[in-house]
């Protein structure tokens, strides 16, 4: 019995610790070319799920909506890039920390100016009874989200690693002088990066809000784990935070359970702080070495 | 192919090159040569759009290139082989090299097949990165990055090749491999600017030299008359 029930928090816990690597996975596009993130991306991931649940009060199917969500966080995250990340970058200045955070809570009054303070349930068609697999019970909500997560970052890696646009994104990371001498032009590239990780950000949003609801602060505390997760698992692997998304998500299941709700938020910033403290590249991380 | 005149640039307030002129006719291998600082490298990255020139105009091809971005000028036909090899670490060896060919192929998909016929030319000019091209080029060895540099830069098919400093670093027995594979670049009537510290082997491969001082041409002729006139030869070629 007691089995049974570590079996479905863990599941349930690491289904969460998805959406946590899905939005780990667009800080890691966007540093892998610019060495920069978007400290806004919460903000981003919540404007993109009211944008697209104005969407479906406007009477769009849901599978339609889903598209005009998704190009909604693609523009916002060229916005971004171009409001609050390029000029800094050209004056190879740390301006777009300060940038991509004013960016977001200009995102979030503007949010709660438009949409309200309240939280307000995301209309979904897919059924969120649960049903029961393998003994542990799982709703149709909770697999989208994971098919969702999977099926974005899988596209994304493909299109990194089969298309020559891909091994150029890859160039500009590795050497952004050198990539330029090739033809590449860096700041097209960053300009991509963002909008391929504003559209990583809405998706999150609009997977996760069924479950969650939708108000000004539902990414608040994702996007900190997030953090936790990119922290943890390094700004390089893909891979790595899938794995520490499932680890992390499931950890704050089963300790919300043995210990108590409270303290569910700890054990993200436990690790974060571990992970500083014994090996700050991350566990998939690599040591980057500067010639001076 | 290429002129640059009155060429003036530098880093911050600091002005390295101070009225550099220069001209690479087309099928001919041009070398620049000079003592450390003299402002060599700073020539080449300004060609190749990476440092804004004060003042000056370098026309490549007949097109004003000078203050575009190096991306753009690397579509008008120039490909830098940089100082420092510089390649891609992380990346295969045939990425590197498809990578080099970005101008010319399509972004998605069908860039390997269209890329092949200059992979093949590339890799029979270096058997070795045939045999590496799977491996990370960050675990090549020094003179295999070179190489790599070097096939990346032709893999673009320009019409202007900068090598910066291809024998940087590297034992003897390599060097020599190097300058075989100028010599043969040279054979095949590719159009080169080469910037060398071993002025000696520079000058026995050129056409025409160029040497450099604090910024400007001190002299220059076709290496003939260069090895015999007294201060250059004190100066660069010794004993």
């Amino acid at each position: 019995m007691d089995q049974a029930v570590i079996i479905q928090m863990v599941v349930s816990g690491a289904l969460m610790g998805l959406v946590y690597a899905l939005v780990a996975y667009g800080f890691q596009l966007t540093f892998a070319t610019s060495k920069s993130i978007n400290f806004g991306q919460g903000e981003l991931v919540m404007v993109s799920a009211f944008f697209s649940l104005t969407l479906t009060d406007l009477g769009l199917p849901y599978y339609l909506m889903i598209p005009g969500g998704l190009l909604f966080g693609v523009i916002a995250g060229l916005f971004v890039e171009r409001a609050g990340v390029r000029l800094a970058l050209e004056q190879k200045s740390e301006g777009w920390i300060l940038m991509t955070i004013i960016i977001g809570l200009f995102g979030f009054s503007a949010a709660e100016n438009i949409w309200g303070r309240d939280d307000r349930p995301f209309p979904t068609p897919i059924p969120s009874e649960p049903i029961q697999l393998f003994g542990i019970s799982i709703t149709w909500l909770e697999v989208s989200v994971a098919v969702g997560v999977f099926m974005i970052m899988a596209i994304i890696e493909l299109f990194k690693r089969k298309t020559l646009l891909g091994k150029a994104f890859e160039a500009v990371s590795a050497d952004r002088d050198a990539a330029e001498l090739m033809g590449i032009s860096a700041t097209r590239t960053i300009m991509l990066s963002y909008g391929l990780s504003g559209l990583v950000a809405a998706l999150a949003g609009i997977l996760i809000s069924p479950i969650t609801t939708v108000g000004p602060t539902m990414a608040s505390v994702l996007v900190l784990k997030a953090f936790s997760v990119a922290v943890v698992a390094g700004l390089e692997s893909g891979f790595g935070v899938v794995l520490v998304g499932l680890f992390l998500g499931s950890l704050e299941s089963l300790t919300s359970y043995y210990v108590g709700s409270g303290w569910r938020e700890a054990p993200g910033l436990v690790l974060l702080i571990l992970s500083l403290a014994i090996r700050p590249t991350g566990i998939f991380g690599k040591a980057v070495i500067r010639k001076v | 192919m290429l002129v640059v005149n009155n060429l003036h640039a530098g880093y911050g307030m600091s002005e390295v090159l101070m009225g550099t002129s220069l001209t690479v006719k087309k099928g001919t291998l041009v070398t620049l040569i000079g003592p450390n600082g003299a402002g060599k490298t700073t020539t080449m990255r300004t060609i190749s759009g990476g440092l804004k020139p004060s003042k000056g105009e370098i026309i490549l091809d007949g097109k004003p290139v000078q203050g575009l971005e190096p991306s753009k000028i690397a579509y008008l036909g120039l490909a830098h082989s940089p100082e420092g090899r510089k390649v891609f670490g992380p990346l295969s060896v045939e990425d590197n090299l498809l990578l080099g060919a970005y101008t010319r192929l399509p972004r998605f998909f069908g860039f390997r097949t269209k890329a092949a016929p200059d992979l093949d030319k590339v890799y029979a000019l270096f058997p070795r990165l045939r045999e590496r091209r799977k491996q990370a080029s960050g675990t090549l060895s020094g003179g295999e990055q070179q190489m790599l540099a070097i096939g990346r830069a032709l893999m673009a098919n320009p019409k202007l090749v900068l090598l910066d400093e291809p024998s940087m670093g590297l034992a003897p027995v390599i060097v020599d491999e190097v300058f075989d594979i100028i010599w043969e670049l040279k054979k095949s009537g590719i159009t080169l600017l080469l910037v060398e510290q071993s002025a000696k082997r520079a000058l026995e491969v050129a056409d025409y030299a160029y040497v450099m001082e604090r910024g400007r041409i001190a002299v220059e002729g076709v290496p003939a008359e260069l090895e015999k006139n007294e201060k250059v030869v004190a100066a660069y070629l010794g004993s």
